[in-house]
């Protein structure tokens, strides 16, 4: 059991109507590693996640958590310990920063509907565990001075940590993180690369899409590259970096060209989130 | 028994040429703009009123006679009432909730339904029961073997038909047509490419509130009596047979409205309950059809939005 | 937060406001009508005087002497949401000022009875309008100065007497608001005006708390001490019979209204947690009345056996809940106003049923009538009590029970709201499939939602039918279910306060406007549009602003921006 990967995608492909989004794709990731999945705009890295989520269900292809199949239902992915964040931030906009958290404690809590009516001992208990742990997560994030905000009323950057907090409340064993620096400033950058460390050294293996390919390079212990549905290249950041179809495929376009291809995504176009 | 079934079926088609009156600006309305457009029951009933007026206050007594000239100016009269006050909610109470969330609009739909009918049961003259209307059209029935259909009927079925299939050629030939299934695949693209949307929504509306005024007098002189209730009702019905039909489809409307016509009439005779219970069945087939194919029967899949 | 603060005026003397408040209190002073009703259809009024009571424009001038002063004091202090506490005490005014400007207009003869007869000019009317239009323009964007919050605590026994104050004004308001201008109807046509004045004027006065932030505060403490604020409540609410509303007659109102609140509460589940759109829902309350009709041993009844009443409250609660079940279940395919149309439809066929007398056990059109009083512990629901020396009216007993019932729907609410499944109701709500993606079982849940709401209504159907003691299909109509959908949304999604005062509202005016009472609907129909126009979250907003019915005010900044100190 120890020895199987912590996420293991095999020949993953979804198609929609006639459109082949992902062809074939395998993913491994190992236990307490950062896997950086990176590729142009429409590489279906999106649809991917979506895949792995159980927000879709693959037209063929598994997907295992720890050794297991993972069953095709976002809300029992959630359970069996595969947490996410989203390319464009998707908070409970009108409740706090803390219910937000509290809100990923759910598949962690036991409580039914007898025992949420009653609030007895057993209730008050469980609640309060609940409340502490959303709190250790707001610290470890650091959002705990604004827990009693509405999430809606938070700056960018903390509302993409606070959707960090949220996924690290479900006690994932892997963590998938959707363009986690999308519009932030550099030293916003660096401090959401600090934090994706921490993650990892808690034991958390992480999925990072991102289009700030320097950004994957000093975090990711391997790279994926996606271009059209296709897996490219895998490896480490050294090779995948050196290789020529990559820089080709995506790193060889004229900077301006990238440029734009960023821009566009900084600006919520969304990608692959736009079915259902 | 085979001749009950028979005549069964004709007043079925009859009240189904009836709801698909109705059922066209439901579909219209909500391809367009995503309301249930709750209120537009009782633009139907408005439309039944106004041609009542038309008949007692305007028409000078001996054109009253003349159905020819009578029952054209009536749908006419019943048709302005309709338009104006379509046009007048979805500019008072709708257009300012265009960005609201969902409920806003539906729940203001609810409030401009209850202020209609009691609107009319209040102000217009003696509303607060059914009021006869006057049968300005040929009486004598048609008498086919053992069915029996009564000449209002007829015109009704030749109408809705008739409507229905200009309405189809205008929103697939004209100009504005065109920018009306535009705005309702993609608002947003619709807008940047030169369409006004407030323009389309209105043109709808107003589209919706023709025909359910027309449907509204013809109402009126096939039942021979109109109350400020007409609207609710016929509303549901009309509701179910759009989404029955695939919401958003012309078509769909039209042939949705046909079956619930016949499924009313023929629980009459077939089902259980009799005619106590035919407007319980007709909610069973509303709710199953949601549930079950609320693309409905014969509509494309649900538009996806994002 | 801070920074905002800044951008409302800030000036000291704010001249529009002042003038508002010295117009009040010069309309205050003036007279109001100095064309007595003599001629009028009144002339017993003839002999009106300054300050009399209880005629209502007269008696009211000390509400508006009041305001203005306030108003006066205020806008030259540096209050903490002044603009608020003014722009409130103005629509006080304003709508005082306003109904009996109309009443006088309308009951007085026209015009004239307002502006001149007998040489002279009374005009205090007008002059008061002015005053309120005055106080409300010049503070017309008060809202974007921040609420006040209060952040001190209090020692425990400071709190509890803070609230124990609080809760028992709440009770002297209810009675006073409940009692203001007497029965409706032809036997005192003035009960309509002095009503809508009370109304304005308690509005204008808890707005202006609300203002200062003072309302927020107890709120909050009363969030921070809720056992002890439910006790206290409770026990206020068991008072009411010893107040000015300790009236057989007044106790049925409350009662009435106490069944209608509780169904609305459960309503709030299903609408405000969950954001579920129930057209039908009225229906559960009345599978739990016919359930309790039938049970009740009611001559009329197809079953003919008599529960006791509250084995039979239960059945009807988990009949009624077992209902919510079936109609919840389409939930798991149908979202949005789909959802709203098939519960819509569950309702007409509910209504047809009943209508039909399905299974002989509606009564079709003859209802079941005839159902006994209640009995619990020896006690005829129907009849007086005497505690001690103390002489309590009929139907009181009734009261005491709805009151029960209202506090255990209101503690379920409370409850379910701040626990793992409310917080689970309102992801729903907020988005879906987010919700989903965080683990939420999403259709248990909205079956869960549409369960307990059906429940309670079941349980308040069964009271309903004792009470009444007739139980017909004719109570359980689609305007039912939209009403009670109004009650929720005019008081306020989500919330308790909002849910009470929104069935209060809804089902006192009818009783106090009797002489309007066929323009009920129509105005009811009025109120929703403008509503859902001018304030969609209701009179007590939730402090989570519903995503359902607010449009997000705040976009995402779409540009990075350095955290806030």
């Amino acid at each position: 059991m120890s020895s199987a990967p912590a996420l293991q995608a095999r020949e993953v492909s979804m198609v929609f109507g006639g459109l082949r989004a992902l062809n074939n794709v395998s993913l491994e990731l190992a236990k307490g590693q950062i896997v950086g999945l990176i590729g142009p705009n429409g590489a279906g890295k999106t649809t991917f996640f979506n895949c792995l989520t159980g927000l879709y269900t693959p037209t063929s292809g598994q997907v295992l958590l720890g050794g297991t199949q993972l069953p095709g239902d976002p809300a029992e992915v959630t359970t069996a310990g595969l947490a996410r964040t989203f390319q464009n931030i998707r908070l409970f906009p009108s409740m706090t920063v803390l219910e937000n958290v509290l809100i990923g404690r759910h598949v962690r809590m036991k409580q039914g509907p007898l025992s949420s009516l009653l609030h007895g001992p057993a209730f008050q208990r469980g609640e309060r565990a609940a409340r502490e742990r959303a709190r250790e997560l707001l610290d470890f994030v650091g959002l705990s001075r604004v827990e009693d905000e509405l999430s809606r009323n938070l700056p960018y950057g903390d509302q993409r940590r606070l959707e960090i907090a949220r996924a690290l409340a479900t006690d994932p064993s892997v963590l998938l993180l959707d363009e986690p620096t999308a519009g932030m400033n550099p030293q916003e950058t660096e401090a959401a690369r600090q934090l994706i460390f921490r993650i990892r050294d808690t034991g958390i293996s992480v999925v990072v899409i991102e289009h700030d390919t320097k950004f994957i390079f000093t975090l990711c212990d391997r790279v994926t590259v996606l271009v059209q549905g296709e897996l490219l290249v895998e490896g480490t950041p050294e090779e995948v970096r050196g290789d020529p179809r990559v820089v080709e495929a995506y790193l060889g376009k004229p900077p301006e060209e990238v440029q734009a291809v960023v821009e566009e995504i900084t600006h919520g176009s969304a990608e692959g989130a736009s079915g259902e | 028994m085979f001749a009950t079934l028979m005549q069964q079926i004709a007043n079925g088609i009859v009240f189904g040429a009836l709801i698909a009156l109705v059922a066209l600006g439901y579909t219209m309305v909500y391809g367009i703009v995503q309301l249930i457009n709750f209120a537009h029951g009782e633009v139907f009933m408005v439309g039944a009123f106004g041609g009542l007026a038309t008949y007692t206050w305007v028409l000078p007594a001996d054109v009253k006679q003349i159905w020819y000239v009578a029952l054209p100016l009536m749908v006419l009269g019943g048709v302005v009432v309709s338009v104006l006050i379509s046009l007048a909610m979805e500019r008072i109470a709708y257009r300012p909730l265009r960005n609201a969330p969902r409920l806003a609009p539906l729940i203001t739909a609810l409030g401009v339904s209850v202020f209609l009918q009691e609107a009319v049961r209040l102000f217009y003259p003696n509303a607060t029961s059914a009021q006869p209307f006057p049968a300005t059209f040929i009486t004598t029935p048609l008498v086919i073997g053992p069915v029996t259909v009564p000449a209002s009927g007829i015109l009704l079925v030749a109408v809705s038909i008739v409507l229905a299939i200009l309405l189809q050629a205008y929103v697939n030939r004209s100009r504005m047509g065109r920018a009306m299934r535009a705005t309702a695949q993609d608002p947003d693209t619709a807008r940047l490419m030169g369409i006004n949307p407030d323009r389309v929504i209105v043109v709808t509306f107003a589209i919706g509130a023709v025909l359910a005024g027309v449907g509204g007098v013809l109402y009126g002189v096939y039942i021979n009596n109109i109350d400020n209730q007409i609207g609710f009702q016929n509303g549901v019905f009309a509701f179910t047979a759009a989404v029955l039909g695939g919401i958003g489809s012309i078509r769909g409307a039209v042939i949705g409205s046909f079956v619930i016509g016949l499924v009313k009439n023929l629980a009459d005779v077939l089902l259980p309950g009799g005619t106590a219970y035919d407007y319980v069945w007709i909610f069973v087939l509303l709710i199953v059809v949601l549930v079950f194919a609320p693309q409905g029967l014969f509509g494309e899949a649900e538009r996806v939005r994002a | 937060m801070s920074e905002v603060s800044t951008a409302g005026r800030t000036g000291l003397f704010r001249p529009l406001s002042t003038a508002g408040a010295v117009a009040t209190v010069l309309g205050a002073l003036l007279p109001w009508a100095t064309f007595v009703f003599n001629e009028g259809p009144y002339p017993a009024k003839a002999t009106l005087q300054f300050f009399d009571a209880p005629f209502a424009l007269s008696g009211f001038r000390l509400h508006l002497m009041l305001f203005g002063l306030a108003a006066l004091v205020v806008g030259f202090t540096r209050l903490p949401g002044r603009g608020r506490v003014l722009r409130a005490l103005g629509w006080g005014v304003l709508a005082v000022s306003a109904v009996n400007t109309v009443f006088l207009i309308s009951n007085g003869g026209g015009f004239g009875a307002v502006s001149a007869s007998d040489g002279a000019f009374a005009f205090g009317c007008y002059v008061g309008l002015a005053g309120g239009a005055l106080l409300v323009a010049d503070n017309w964007h008060a809202s974007a100065e921040p609420l006040p919050r209060w952040k001190f605590s209090l020692p425990l026994w400071a709190a509890w007497l803070v609230l124990l104050v609080s809760f028992g004004a709440v009770l002297l308001l209810v009675a006073a608001t409940l009692t203001a201008g007497g029965l409706g109807g032809a036997a005192d046509p003035y009960a309509g005006p002095v009503f809508l004045s009370f109304l304005g004027a308690a509005g204008g006065l808890l707005g202006g708390l609300h203002g200062t932030g003072l309302l927020s505060w107890i709120g909050e403490l009363s969030e921070k001490h809720r056992l002890f604020s439910v006790l206290v409540l409770l026990l206020c609410a068991l008072g009411l019979p010893l107040t000015s509303a300790g009236n057989e007659y007044w106790m049925t109102v409350a009662a009435n209204i106490g069944v209608y609140a509780a169904t609305a509460i459960g309503l709030n589940i299903v609408v405000g947690l969950a954001g579920l759109l129930d057209l039908g829902y009225v229906a559960f309350m009345g599978i739990g009345a016919f359930v309790a009709a039938n049970l009740s041993g009611a001559a009329a009844s197809a079953l003919g056996i008599h529960v006791p009443f509250l084995l039979a409250a239960v059945i009807a609660a988990v009949i009624a809940g077992i209902f919510g079940v079936i109609v919840g279940s389409p939930t798991l395919r149908v979202r949005g106003d789909y959802l709203a149309i098939v519960t819509l439809a569950f309702g007409e066929i509910f209504r047809r049923a009943a209508q039909n007398n399905i299974g002989g056990l509606t009564g079709g059109a003859n209802a079941i009538p005839n159902i006994p009083q209640v009995e619990l512990f020896g006690l005829e629901f129907n009849n007086p009590v005497t505690i001690g020396g103390l002489q309590l009216p009929g139907g009181v007993l009734y009261y005491f029970l709805i009151v029960l019932l209202v506090a255990l729907t209101m503690v379920a609410f409370g409850n379910l709201k701040n626990s793992r499944i409310g917080r689970a109701w309102i992801a729903i709500r907020e988005d879906e499939d987010v919700a989903r993606a965080m683990g939420i079982r999403t259709g248990k849940a909205k079956i869960l939602a549409f369960l307990t709401g059906a429940t309670l209504a079941g349980l308040a159907g069964a009271v309903f039918a004792h009470k009444t003691a007739t139980v017909s299909y004719e109570s359980f109509q689609f305007l039912e279910s939209v009403t009670l959908l109004a009650a929720v949304i005019l008081g306020g999604m989500g919330t308790i306060p909002g849910a009470v005062l929104g069935a209060a509202l809804l089902f006192v005016l009818p009783e106090k406007l009797r002489e309007f009472s066929d323009y009920r609907l129509l105005l009811f129909g009025l109120a929703l549009v403008l509503i859902m126009r001018f304030r969609p979250q209701g009179l007590v907003p939730d402090r989570h602003r519903r995503a359902e019915l607010v449009a997000e005010d705040v976009e995402l900044p779409a540009a990075p921006k350095e955290a806030t100190a």
